[in-house]
Formats: C-alpha cells, structure tokens, sequence
C-alpha cells in the first residue's frame, strides 16, 4: 500500500481521537477507540507486507483481537453494567476544547520540533500529526472527568506513539513488539482491577470527587 | 654559696609577709589617728593560732582538711618561684608566668572548695563571689604579665627580671599601663579595698573572710599566712614591674662579691616593698569598699588597659 | 613485628573484631548478662588491638594506604588512608572506647530487664566501627558511609532510654542537626568532584589547582558548616546539649570525647591537608569560631543545673579552645610562617588527646552518680563525698584537669595554645595582632569561668549536706566503674606529667602535613625535663612542678601537725549556724552559686526572672499561700537563629502544598507542560 494511503489512515486516526474529545456518550467513544486500534492494525500489516517479518504477523494477530475486538467489547459491557451511558461533562466548553486542539496541533507542527520530526524526512507530515495526536491524548485525560474517558485517553496515547514509531521506521525493533504486547496485557488487568475497586470504593468514577488524594 | 641562696629565696616569703600586713595595718591606724597594733602583731597572731585546739564541722570532708595546706604550699612554691632579690638564678622549669597563675588558681580553688565544704550560708556566697571576681581578675592577670613578656620576649619570669630594658623610652608607657592593670587585679587577689574588706566578718564585705570563717586552730593559721604570702608574691611582682633598671645586680658567677650585692638586692626589695605596702594602705584609707557589681567594670577596666598597653609595644 | 601490626591485615582485624562483637551482641539478645559480656569484651579487645596499631604506626611512622577491591559502582572504592594523622585519633578513640568499655560492663547493669541489651551492645560496636571508617577513609563516598554508620548508630544509643520523652526528642533534634550537617559536606564534595572529577582524596589534594578560587570558598564553608555541627559550633550547637544527657552515660563519653572530634579531624584534613594552599581569612573565620564557641561554651554551662548538661556546654567550650589552636595553624600556614602553625597544631592536637581524656572521665563520674541518685539535677545532691569517696576523688581530678590546674594534662595543652596565640600577637602586625590578643583574651576568661563553673559543680555535688533523702541511700559505684574512671583519672595526670614525651610524639605527626615540613629543629624542644619554646620563649615543667608541690606539700604538713604543738586536739563540731538549726536549704545551690556571673554578663546570656505569687485571699493581698520564683536563661539561637528559618520553611511548604490539589486531571496537566518544557528546551 502506498504512502498516501498510510497517511490517509492516519488521518482517520487524528480524527478519531478529536471525536473522542467531543463525544458524548462513551459508547460512541469506545467505538472510536475500536477504529483507531483498527488503524493501527493496518499500519502493522502493511509494514508486515514490506518486510515479512512473523513477529509482526504475530502482532498484527494479537492486535486484531485485544484491541480492536475485545477491548471496545469490554468497555461496553462496562458502560451497560454500570449504566454509564453519557460520559461526564469536561473542565472546558466545546468551543475551548475545539480552539485548545487547535493549538496543540499548531504546536506539534511547530518549527521547535523538527528536530524530533524530521528522523524521516519524507514522512515529516505524518509524524508531526502522530506527535500531535500525543498531545491531544494527554490532553483527553486533562480535560475529561470521567474514569472511562481518561483511561481511552492513555491507550490512544500509546496508540499515537505506536502510529510515531511506525511512521518513524522503527517498527522492526522487537522490544517495541514485546513492549506493546505487555502493555496491552498489563492495562486490561489493571483496568478491570481499578475500575471495579474504584467503583466499590467511591461509587462511581466520576474523577473530580476522589478527592482523598488531596495531599 | 647557691644553696644558702636558694634557702633565703624560699624562707623570704613567708618569714617577711606577716611583716607586711602588719605594716599596712600601722599605717592605716595612722592615717586614722590611731596608735594601732605593733607590726609585729600578725606573727603573734599567728603563734596564737598554731597552738589552739580546732573544732571541725561534721559536714566537713577531707578536702576541708587538705585545702590549707595546699593553699600554702601553693604559695611557698610560687613565693620560691619567682625573683625576689636576686636574678641571676634561672629557673626554667617552673619559672613560667603561665604557671605561676594556674598555680595561684590551684589555691583558689582549694580555698573555695574548703568555703562549699562546710555547707554553711557566709561559706557558700564567699565562694560564689571569690570564684566571679576570680573568673573575671584572670583575664586582667594574664595581660598584664603578658605586656611584659611581649616587652622582654620571653614569658620566664626570671628572664625578664634580667632584663634592663625598661624606662628606656618606648616601653616606658606600655610598662606603666601594665603596671595600673596589674595593681587593680593585685588588689582583686589579694581581697584587699576596693573589693573586700579584709578586717571585717560581716557578709556585707567578706569575700576572702567568709571562705575561711570555719577554719580554726593550725587550719586558720595555714590560710592567714598563705593570704599574706599571696599579698607578698604579689607585691614582689607589682614591683619588679615598676622599678626596674639598675635595682637588680645581673651578678652572673662570681660569688665572693656576692655577699654584698645579695644584702643590697635585699635591701633594696625590702625598700620595694615598703613602698609598695605604703601605697596599698593610702589607697585603703582613701576610698570605700565598692559595691559587687561595681566589681567587674573595675576588672574590666584593667583588662582594658592591658590590651591598650600590649597594642602600644612596637 | 612492627610491620605485621601496622600492617592493612592488622588494620583488618581491628575492624572485624568490632563487627564480631556487633553480630555476637545482637545475636545475644536474649539473654542480658551475655550480651553485656560479649559486647563490652570485644569492645576491650578490639580497643586495645587499636591502641596497639595507632602506637606502632605512630612510632614507626610506617603510614598505610591501600585499597580493597570488588566495589560494585564506579564512584566509590573502599580506599583507605591510614597516616600519622588518622593514627593519633584511632589512639584516642581507642583510648576512651577502653576505658568507657571497662566502665560500661557495670554501667549497663542498671538497664537489664527494661531494655534491649543485645541492642545496645550492637550499636556501640557498629558506632566505633563507624568512626573508624571515618578516620581512615580515603575516599569521599566510602567517607560517607562511615560517617553515615556512625551518625545513625549514635542516634539509636541517644534514643535508647525512650521511656522519658525528653530523650527521643532529644534524639530527633540530633538527628536533623546531622543530616543538615551531611547535606552541606555532601555538597563540599560534589563540588570537590566536579572540578577536580574524583572522590579520592589523594586525587582531590594533586588536582587543587584546578579549583577556581570561588569554589574553593563555597567548599571551604560548606565543609566548615557541614564539620561544625558535629563538632558543635555555636551557633550550630543546639543538639549537643539536649542529645549529649540522653544517652547512656559511657555512650555520652564516647560521643563527647570522641566522635565531635572527627568534625575537627576532618576539618584538620581538609584545610591544613588536602586544600592547601588557603587563603588567610580561612583562618581568620576559624579563629574567631573558636573564641565564639569557649566563651560562651562556658557561659552557658555556668548556667546549667543538670549534670550533664553542663559537661555538654563544657565539650562546646574545648571545642572552642581546639578550635583557636587550628585557627591560628590554618592563619600562619596561610602566612608562610610554618614553624607557628606547627606549634599551634600541635597545642590543638595535644588539647584534643587531653579533652577526649578527661572529658570522658567527667561524664563517667556523672554517671555513676546518676546511677545512684536517679536524677540529673544538681540542685539534689550534696554531701555525696562521704557516700561515694572514689568517685568524688576522680571527679575531682577530672575537674582540676578541664579547669586547666597544673600538674594535670588541661594545663599542658592550654599553655601550648596560648603560647602559640603569644607568638602570633608577638610576629604579626597590627591588624591580625588585635584579633590574636581577642583570643588571648577568651582564653583567659575561659579558663577562669571554667574553674568557677567545675567549683559550682563539684561542691554542689559532692560537698556539703545532702540536699534530699536520695543522697543517704547512694552508695559507691561497681568496681569495674571505678576502673574505668581511675584508669582515666591516672592517664589524665601521666600526660600532665609526661607532656613532654608526649609532645614530643605529636610533633611527628605535625610533621607529617607536607604544609609543614620544611620547619627548624628547634621550634618545640620538649626534651625529658618540659616543654620549651625556641628561642627560649618560655618553658615549663611539669614534673618539677609536682615535685616541688608535693615536697612542700610534706614538709608543711610535718612542720605543722607534727613539729608545733602536738597536744592539740581537734574537736568534731558543727557548722556555725547563728543559733538556728542546720538544714540543707541553708547551703548554696548550683543555681544561686553562679547566679552572680550570669548577672555580669547578662548581655549575652538574658537571664529572666518570673515571680508567681498564690495569694491566701486574692481580694486582700496580704497572706500569700505560695510563692514561685522561675529564672531561666534566654535561647537566643532557637529565637533568633532557628525559628525564623523553620518559620520560612514552613510558610514556604504550604504555598507549595497547593500543588497538590487532589485532582487527577491537575497531575497530567502538569505532565503535559512538563513535557511541552522539556521538548522544547532540548530540541
């Protein structure tokens, strides 16, 4: 597949996660999340035809179904548990949020970082949009009240910097594999794990009233 | 010939001091239109206490028993320590000033042991008051042997005696300010006026008196006699300061002249001392007891006054 | 032979026998006596194995450096240097570990069956084992756990009798103090590192040049605040007098005599050895340190009633005295004038051997009467001379020796330093001149306060009647206690006697500084009869000295009791009483004793008087019921000096408090900016 392709998926991806910043119901935003997985799946199987590597395969393979099937699966049977329909309002209006992506955009775009953008010069674009799409993520868990939303927010910032590290030519390295893989493996544990004790706990998971960690 | 010397240097001292306080004490009376005690009355005195029976109180340990004898021998060894009338002896093993005033402190520190000893009110606050101006008297002490050391560059006593250099132009000033200094805290050792008065019992005025006022019998007469040697050694120094040049014969070996030169060089101390006891008994006559803590500026003064003179040599 | 014992293996052993008596003592928890036994006796040993090092190396000067192998980071390496310097204080501290050890296997009987023996056992050992390191470490991290071990074990013992609150905090205090202290050498040697880029200490003394001069200041402060809180400078002293009393009374000698000396000892290290050459004002701020600390050492332990507390302030005071002699060292280094700065090392070494001495046998002393009045305060005893006759005759020795009373050892080593300040005052001009005769000064006063302060202390406990019921049930001390302290009570006297084979010692180990070596024969003769300065400045024996007092001494007494009326009797009375009867209250206590020296100086010292008055009938004020009267002595460094720094700092903690808002979503955004901030300043 060629590179426009590529770069088009990863415009897919950025939109994906600027939805997630607008949705508001989570279910819609666990899709979203599905499609981005869905996008980085591609991402590996094309660099999988480029260099047959079976490591790869492999992580396309798990890939395909941790984090595209059976996580939106898990976090929707969360949302029907537990009735979280709607997700939780942000810190900044719509209109903020919207001008706030704008400038983290611009600044992921911005000259300063070249340096960090430019390990492949062809793909200078793509990677200022993938560092961008990091900035949005963490900003996702800034803005948002809601457990679920913060925690979609940190796995579309290690899909971000998995969709970095592919366009950045690195993807051969295994202890990204490995690293991947365990993350993955380590964040639906905890994720089951917190959520429910966060639950018991406080009742909900609406973050903004666990205020018991005040120091 | 050194050995006869040598004798007389350690006798002087406690032969001569009851002499001295006698003489102070005929003066005083004099000044105040009395006939007063004959000079040699202190030696009768002390006769009288040598052959009395002593009481000793129960709470007493044997540091009250101990402390007169060493307070005296203290001033024995300090009194045969220090020039008197000659100076050609050279003593340098215990001959240092630094010596010379951590053993005086020695008897000090017996003396108020012997005072807390007895655990009575007079002897507890005499103590107390010896040991503050004592404290305080040090500083003045040092300095002002320190003045003459400095002069003479060196700090044995004997050496500096053997010294001519004094009353020659520059030094004179700093000598005679050494000498002020030394005079305030001889009179502060020696519990004399304007710090103590040494012929009352009254708790008012006793800083000396009131360490003692347990003491009786030979014990007593231990401590009288050792103030008056302490009033002696301190004498002796307040003078060799003062007049220096061409009193002492540098005589070196030859012995057979020596006959003489010793009688005139004692001659001349007993002249010294004379003088010296004349000016203790005017300045006991002319002014009153000061109040305690009018003490310490005194001391402090005199302390002052050293430093000046040692930052005057060169 | 000689080289066996001076010899690394040798030095091995040392250490190990302190660590076998650690392990043992803690493995013998269970059962006190033994532990007791164990410990103290590996203590014994490893002390007299270290007595027997320290001698030979310093005899013959066969000196040690060596490394060991196998450390794991790159930055530390367990090097040690063992020179003449790190000799002569491995002497002391096993010196005094001996004798308190000695003393401690009947001390620590009165804790059984309420603490931990086996734990105390181990700490005392690792503490020793601590200092050791300290002294012979050569390189600046291995320096640092040593330092580390010692600081942390002594905190333990400090702690130990935790059952009065007062001791914990006590602890606590001290432990700050310490860390604050390793914080600021920490930093001295991260500086050392950074531009010379080692932590040896034989690399740092080759690579000084290469320190630019306002770095060499920082590090000179840095290291002068950092060794000044264990030494217990003022103002940096506040822990010495509340932590010193806490401990155990062997623990408190130990720490008194010993480990403040290692802040000296480092600082002798760092300033006449490994910076050279200095600047003068180094010198200066020293000298001006010392008389600081032993004038108002001693002014303030006039004002202690609590025993130990006193010896505390009195540590403080010598540590001033020590203080002036390497003053005036570091001054004429800087001067060229090396043959004075060999003479004041020398007075400061020689006063450091003496205080740890007779420092140790005070507090001894006051343990062994603790033990038996089970109270710190003066104002009960009295009278205890006729209860426990030894321990009062040691004391006294010990306080004749700390007032500087010839024929003891405090004498010997104050005369050295002021010989020393003499010469200064004699050779400088005029502006170093007026400082040297300040110190000749402070000396002075120091040396009168001190004996006014140990009259006050060994009369209000040790003469007169008893002051309470307690004192009639004391009873004298074990016989180990009594060696301990008689053996030091001995030594004290020997080196007063012997100063001059012992300076003579010392002046090989000044010697040994290179800053020092090119001296003339002659500055400091000390041949078989006394000390004697060149050019004949002054000399003095003290074996003459002693002579002649004792001659006296026998002769007056044969004269007197013997000779002149021997019919007479003496009678067993009591004190005149002006007809009332006799009661202790009648007696002077400590407090009113030095009351009038307080008033003096009320400048410095802000005495404040409170009256209280419980009236009868409180509308017609006639009869009172009660009446209290509290004096009390201002603190000026808490005041002044401490509380607005803890002000500051707390104020300061609660602003930034905020921070911590407890929202998680605040965390990431500062994750984010934090991110933002780096990538930008690194690209």
């Amino acid at each position: 597949m060629n590179q426009i392709f590529l770069q088009f998926l990863l415009g897919i991806m950025f939109l994906t996660i600027v939805f997630l910043h607008l949705s508001k119901k989570n279910f819609s935003a666990s899709i979203a999340y599905g499609i981005q997985s869905l996008v980085i799946v591609l991402f590996f199987l094309n660099s999988f035809f480029e260099t047959n590597n079976l490591a790869i395969l492999l992580v396309v393979f798990l890939m395909l179904i941790v984090k595209v099937i059976l996580a939106p699966l898990f976090f929707i049977r969360l949302i029907k548990k537990n009735a979280l329909a709607f997700s939780v309002s942000t810190y900044l209006n719509t209109p903020l949020t919207i001008i706030s992506i704008a400038i983290l955009t611009f600044i992921a775009h911005y000259q300063k970082f070249s340096p960090l953008t430019s390990i492949v010069p062809a793909n200078q674009d793509s990677l200022s949009l993938a560092l961008s799409a990091m900035f949005l993520s963490l900003f996702l868990i800034i803005n948002r009240k809601g457990a679920l939303s913060q925690i979609l927010g940190v796995l579309s910032l290690e899909n971000s910097i998995v969709a970095f590290v592919i366009f950045a030519g690195l993807e051969q390295n295994p202890a990204l594999q490995i690293g991947i893989m365990f993350n993955i493996g380590i964040w639906i544990l905890i994720a089951t794990i917190f959520m429910s004790m966060i639950l018991k706990h406080f009742g909900t998971l609406n973050v903004s009233s666990m205020n018991n960690l005040k120091g | 010939m050194t050995i006869i010397i040598l004798e007389i240097q350690i006798i002087l001292t406690p032969l001569v001091s009851p002499l001295c306080a006698g003489v102070i004490n005929k003066i005083k009376a004099r000044l105040q239109n009395r006939k007063g005690a004959s000079i040699f009355q202190p030696y009768r005195d002390l006769w009288k206490l040598l052959h009395k029976d002593e009481i000793i109180s129960r709470d007493a340990s044997w540091i009250f028993r101990i402390a007169p004898f060493i307070v005296f021998s203290i001033t024995l060894l300090i009194g045969a320590s220090i020039p008197l009338f000659t100076s050609f002896l050279t003593n340098t093993l215990t001959g240092d000033m630094l010596l010379i005033v951590y053993a005086l402190a020695i008897g000090t520190f017996f003396l108020a042991l012997g005072g807390l000893d007895i655990g009575s009110a007079f002897g507890g606050f005499g103590s107390s008051r010896e040991m503050t101006l004592s404290a305080l008297a040090e500083g003045g002490f040092i300095f002002s042997l320190l003045t003459i050391a400095l002069i003479n560059g060196t700090t044995n006593i004997f050496a500096i005696a053997n010294a001519d250099i004094f009353l020659h132009g520059k030094y004179l000033f700093p000598t005679l300010l050494a000498f002020g200094g030394f005079l305030v805290v001889l009179l502060a050792e020696t519990a004399r006026f304007p710090y103590d008065n040494p012929a009352t019992h009254l708790e008012l005025t006793m800083i000396h008196e009131a360490m003692i006022l347990e003491y009786s019998g030979k014990k007593l007469a231990l401590m009288e006699w050792a103030s008056f040697n302490k009033l002696l050694s301190f004498n002796k120094l307040f003078i060799f300061l003062a007049l220096w040049v061409n009193l002492f014969f540098p005589i070196g070996l030859a012995y057979t002249p020596g006959v003489i030169t010793i009688s005139m060089g004692i001659i001349i101390f007993m002249i010294k001392i004379f003088l010296g006891v004349l000016l203790i008994a005017l300045l006991e006559s002319s002014m009153a007891k000061f109040r305690f803590f009018r003490l310490p500026d005194l001391l402090l003064i005199s302390f002052i006054l050293n430093a000046i003179a040692i930052g005057l040599i060169r | 032979m000689l080289e066996i014992i001076t010899s690394p293996i040798s030095f091995f052993i040392l250490l190990s026998l302190f660590f076998v008596g650690a392990i043992g003592s803690l493995l013998l928890r269970k059962d006190d006596d033994s532990a007791n036994i164990w410990s103290n006796f590996f203590a014994i040993a490893g002390s007299l194995w270290g007595l027997l090092f320290s001698v030979a190396t310093i005899i013959s000067e066969h000196t040690a450096a060596f490394l060991v192998n196998g450390s794991p980071f790159p930055l530390l390496s367990f090097s040690f240097n063992i020179d003449l310097l790190s000799a002569f204080f491995i002497f002391i501290i096993s010196l005094i570990a001996l004798f308190c050890s000695i003393y401690a296997v009947g001390y620590v009987r009165h804790y059984y069956q309420k603490y931990n023996i086996g734990a105390l056992g181990f700490f005392y050992n690792f503490f020793i084992l601590g200092i050791l390191l300290v002294l012979t470490a050569s390189n600046g991290i291995f320096f640092l756990i040593g330092w580390e071990i010692m600081s942390v074990a002594s905190f333990f013992m400090v702690i130990y009798d935790r059952d009065d609150q007062e001791n914990v905090k006590a602890g606590f205090l001290y432990l700050v103090m310490t860390y604050i202290g390793t914080a600021f050498i920490v930093v001295a040697f991260l500086l050392l590192y950074k531009f010379i880029g080692s932590f040896d200490f034989v690399t740092i003394k080759s690579g000084v040049a290469l320190l630019p001069i306002g770095a060499k200041n920082i590090i000179f402060l840095a290291a002068l605040i950092g060794f000044g809180v264990k030494a217990g400078i003022i103002p940096l002293h506040i822990w010495l007098p509340a932590a010193h009393p806490a401990a155990p009374s062997h623990i408190s000698a130990l720490m008194s005599g010993v480990m403040i000396k290692t802040g000296i000892f480092m600082m002798m290290r760092l300033f006449l050895d490994i910076l050279q050459p200095i600047p003068i004002w180094w010198g200066i701020v020293v000298l001006i340190i010392g008389i600081i600390s032993s004038l108002l050492g001693v002014l303030y332990a006039l004002t202690e009633h609590d025993i130990k507390r006193l010896l505390a302030y009195h540590s403080i005071e010598n540590i001033g005295i020590i203080l002036l002699g390497l003053g005036s060292a570091l001054i004429f280094s800087s001067l060229s004038m090396p043959a004075l700065a060999f003479l004041s090392l020398v007075a400061a070494l020689f006063h450091t051997l003496n205080h740890a001495i007779f420092k140790s046998l005070l507090f001894l002393g006051a343990g062994s009467v603790i033990n038996q009045m089970h109270t710190r305060n003066m104002e009960e005893y009295g009278g205890l001379i006729k209860y426990m006759p030894q321990t009062a005759f040691f004391f006294l020795i010990g306080s004749m020796a700390i007032s500087a009373l010839p024929p003891f050892n405090g004498f010997f080593s104050e005369w050295l330093t002021f010989q020393s300040l003499f010469q200064g005052i004699a050779i400088l001009d005029s502006s170093m001149r007026w400082l040297f005769i300040l110190a000749v000064g402070a000396l002075a006063f120091t040396g009168g306060l001190a004996l006014a302060c140990f009259v006050k202390a060994f009369g209000s406990i040790f003469l007169a009647r008893p002051r309470s019921t307690e004192v009639t049930h004391a009873k004298e001390s074990p016989r180990s206690m009594l060696i301990g302290m008689g053996a030091l009570a001995m030594l004290s006297f020997l080196f007063g006697i012997f100063s001059s084979q012992t300076v003579s010692l010392l002046e090989k180990i000044g010697r040994s500084f290179d800053v020092l070596q090119k001296i003339p024969e002659t500055i400091l003769v000390s041949n078989s009869q006394g000390l004697m300065i060149e050019n004949s400045f002054s000399s003095v024996s003290g074996l003459t000295f002693l002579l002649s007092l004792v001659g006296a001494l026998i002769v007056v007494a044969i004269i007197i009791d013997l000779i002149i009326n021997r019919s007479q009797k003496i009678k067993i009375g009591a004190t005149w009483d002006c007809g009332t009867d006799l009661n202790p209250r009648m007696e002077i206590t400590s407090t009113g004793f030095a009351r009038s020296i307080v008033v003096i100086f009320k400048g410095i010292l802000k005495p404040s008087i409170q009256h209280t008055i419980d009236y009868s009938d409180s509308e017609s004020r006639y009869l009172p019921r009660t009446r209290t009267v509290s004096l009390g002595v201002g603190d000026v460094y808490k005041s002044y000096f401490y509380q607005p720094i803890l002000t500051m700092i707390t104020s300061l903690s609660m602003r930034v408090k905020n921070i911590q808002s407890g929202n998680t979503n605040i965390y990431v955004l500062y994750i984010l900016i934090a991110l933002l901030v780096s990538l930008f300043s690194i690209l």
